[in-house]
């Protein structure tokens, strides 16, 4: 069922059969860390292009430089060489503020474990991302009560995070993570604290996602979640060990 | 440029909404900002407390003191402004060496003599231009009697421009008249504490009292208030207005002689003092405090023994405002330092709430919070914070000086300038103490904020 191709190649592929926009793209990202006088090369050269409404999985063994990859995805670190271009623009150069708003407006975070503010309310966690974006208050209530609804948390809108189980604060964050219609959604382990029946359903609500032309990706360590996913990126030792595309 | 197209991303707005860009100050992020920041300190409701405690109390502490002490600067000041601005006072002191002297004498006791005399008045009104009028007083403590009742009193003999002076006013009737004056008039002003005294029933006016063997006629009663207490231990003659009564000058003179005795402890002891007091008026209050010291080099020339004191109220008023602002600058300091140990705390508890909120930056910093973003989060938290604990100082502050006031019967003064004062520094001490926090939860790196536990 997959098929194994080059990552050069795999692109040109993709972009033949599915026609559609690159979203995302890196090229020749490295990534070193510097604890002093040592420095630690974590990503020795990665070049992967993202299309619009791809659900990709990302995979590799622990140390692999999965973690760093998404966070220079996210805009929350800078990669030392290469060049990341999120839509048209490139992040590689650019200031805090920038990447700040760049992330607040094309990015959508979800997280192992959830993340969202204690003291605010569900609807005040999804609100989050528009408030930093100068939305109006109207607007941002609109669209969140929409959001709330659409995962189906609009009964709960008033509820404290605590005040959820752990799927339930999962959809919250998901919810959070479309308030600004990005243009990917960043997913870390997204069901790695939640038991079998709640990670199914979040596994639903990404398919529903990507059904309707979201841009997926996800960092994962099951084999069975990666198979939902129309495309696997395997790292090994900070570079692309394999980039295989489902067809079905 | 990079906010306009960040804002309308290319896959088009779900909403088709463009979001109305935050330029510069914007009031209702503001107010978010403020409404989380009042959650955050309300969650932690009693730490909150316990932190702006010490803004609570250097802001009532400030105003309280400012209160207590500017209360006490307008009474002292009031004091010595009944004692008039332009006049100088010149009283009789019995001299250390001359009550030694008399101790020691065998034989009857000789009259000590010492004091102001009448040829001092005229030298200093004859050699000082500018005196307007000299209100020479003579006092002798009588018992004073209305039929059984008695008092034991100071009698003041004096001039009729005596009340004037002294900015010392009648209650009913009328102060004795300069034909009184000439005629050695059996008349008398009573002072009021006498006035209660000695006719607690009837009203006093027209009848008589009697001092040794002579009846006089009541023609006046004093105010109670309005006197000074300056000087009580001066010149053996209590200042203190309401137990004093006053009769025409040549009166005491003639009824009373030079020569008054009175028991102490030691037998009969006889002095003859001429003159008491004297008020002397000056024009203007410029010269007051220079013909002040003229007064006191003619009375050095004139005097072996020093036995005279001078005041010069208006003198005293200045030193009485100068020790008042160097109060108030001990008040400020004592306050000010309590406000900075508040901001201390105000800045720990700050950092704390940084560190406990590390994960909290982090996810605000992923979902688009700039450094900005943060550091205006945290500093209107410590504003918050210090503000209400300045409000509520300033209530404190401005509660205590009335239960001062109501209990211990001292005047306090709020002045509307220390509340807002002390209100201000609170808000300031919050942006300054809140500062150096905001900052460093600005500064983390996001990736590390997010991983923090």
């Amino acid at each position: 069922m997959l098929e194994t191709v080059s990552s050069e190649n795999a692109d040109s592929d993709v972009t033949a059969i599915r026609g559609q926009d690159i979203v995302a793209s890196l090229d020749d990202i490295r990534k070193t860390y510097y604890m002093g006088a040592l420095s630690v090369e974590v990503l020795h050269g990665i070049s992967l292009d993202f299309y619009q409404g791809d659900y990709i999985s990302i995979m590799g063994p622990s140390g692999c430089g999965k973690s760093t990859l998404m966070n220079i995805l996210g805009c929350l670190d800078q990669p030392t060489e290469g060049k990341y271009f999120l839509g048209d623009q490139d992040t590689s150069k650019m200031e805090d503020d920038e990447l700040s708003s760049i992330r607040g407006a094309r990015l959508g975070f979800i997280f192992q474990s959830y993340n969202l503010i204690q003291q605010l309310n569900v609807l005040e966690n999804i609100e989050m991302p528009l408030f930093y974006q100068g939305y109006s208050e109207a607007d941002s209530h609109e669209i969140a009560m929409g959001l709330a609804a659409r995962v189906g948390l609009d009964d709960r809108v008033d509820h404290k995070p605590f005040e959820l189980s752990g799927g339930q604060q999962q959809r919250v964050a998901i919810a959070r993570a479309l308030a600004v219609d990005p243009l990917i959604i960043l997913a870390d382990e997204p069901t790695g604290n939640l038991d079998s029946k709640s990670g199914a359903e979040i596994l639903n609500l990404f398919d529903e996602l990507h059904d309707q032309g979201k841009t997926l990706i996800m960092v994962t360590h099951s084999d069975e979640m990666a198979e939902r996913s129309q495309r696997l990126v395997r790292l090994r030792d900070g570079l692309v060990e394999s980039d295989d595309r489902r067809n079905a | 440029m990079t906010d306009a197209t960040l804002n309308s991303p290319k896959t088009g707005s779900r909403l088709n909404r463009s979001p109305s860009l935050a330029k510069g100050f914007n009031f209702v992020r503001f107010k978010k900002i403020t409404e989380v920041g009042i959650k955050s300190i309300y969650s932690h409701g009693l730490r909150s407390l316990l932190t702006v405690l010490g803004i609570v109390i250097g802001v009532a502490a400030v105003i309280a003191m400012l209160a207590v002490s500017e209360g006490a600067s307008y009474e002292a000041q009031q004091q010595f402004r009944d004692l008039g601005a332009s006049n100088i006072l010149v009283k009789s002191v019995k001299p250390a060496e001359v009550e030694e002297s008399s101790r020691s004498g065998f034989g009857p006791p000789q009259a000590i003599v010492y004091g102001l005399t009448t040829a001092d008045i005229t030298t200093i009104r004859n050699s000082i231009p500018g005196i307007n009028n000299v209100i020479a007083s003579r006092i002798v403590k009588k018992n004073v009697w209305n039929g059984g009742l008695n008092i034991n009193t100071d009698v003041v003999g004096t001039s009729v421009d005596y009340p004037v002076s002294r900015n010392y006013n009648l209650r009913a009737g009328r102060f004795f008249s300069e034909s009184e004056m000439r005629d050695h008039g059996n008349v008398v002003v009573l002072g009021d504490e006498v006035a209660q005294a000695l006719f607690p029933i009837d009203n006093p006016l027209g009848k008589t009292i009697r001092i040794d063997s002579d009846y006089y006629n009541i023609v006046g009663i004093m105010e109670s208030e309005g006197f000074s207490n300056l000087g009580q231990n001066q010149a053996g003659s209590s200042n203190s207005a309401p137990s004093r009564i006053f009769i025409p000058f040549t009166s005491s003179k003639s009824r009373f002689g030079e020569t008054t005795t009175r028991q102490t402890a030691g037998g009969v002891e006889s002095e003859t003092v001429e003159l008491h007091e004297a008020i002397i008026q000056v024009e203007g209050q410029d010269g007051v405090i220079e013909v002040g010291e003229i007064i006191d080099q003619i009375l050095q020339r004139r005097h072996k023994d020093i036995d005279y004191a001078i005041e010069v109220p208006l003198a005293l008023l200045r030193q009485a405002e100068e020790s008042a602002l160097r109060d108030q600058i001990v008040a400020g300091a004592i306050a000010g330092i309590s406000l900075l140990v508040g901001g201390i705390g105000i800045m720990n508890i700050m950092l704390a709430s940084v560190t406990e909120r590390t994960r909290e930056i982090g996810i605000r910093r992923a979902l688009g919070a700039k450094r900005k973003d943060i550091i205006m989060q945290f500093l209107i938290e410590a504003v918050i914070l210090s503000g209400v604990g300045g409000l509520i100082g300033v209530v404190l502050g401005i509660a205590i000086p009335f239960i001062i006031s109501a209990f211990w019967g001292m005047t306090t003064i709020v002045t509307p300038l220390a509340p807002i004062l002390a209100f201000s520094i609170s808000a300031l001490i919050g942006v300054i103490f809140g500062i150096y926090p905001s900052i460093r939860a600005a500064d983390m790196d996001p990736v590390e904020a997010l991983r923090h536990e």
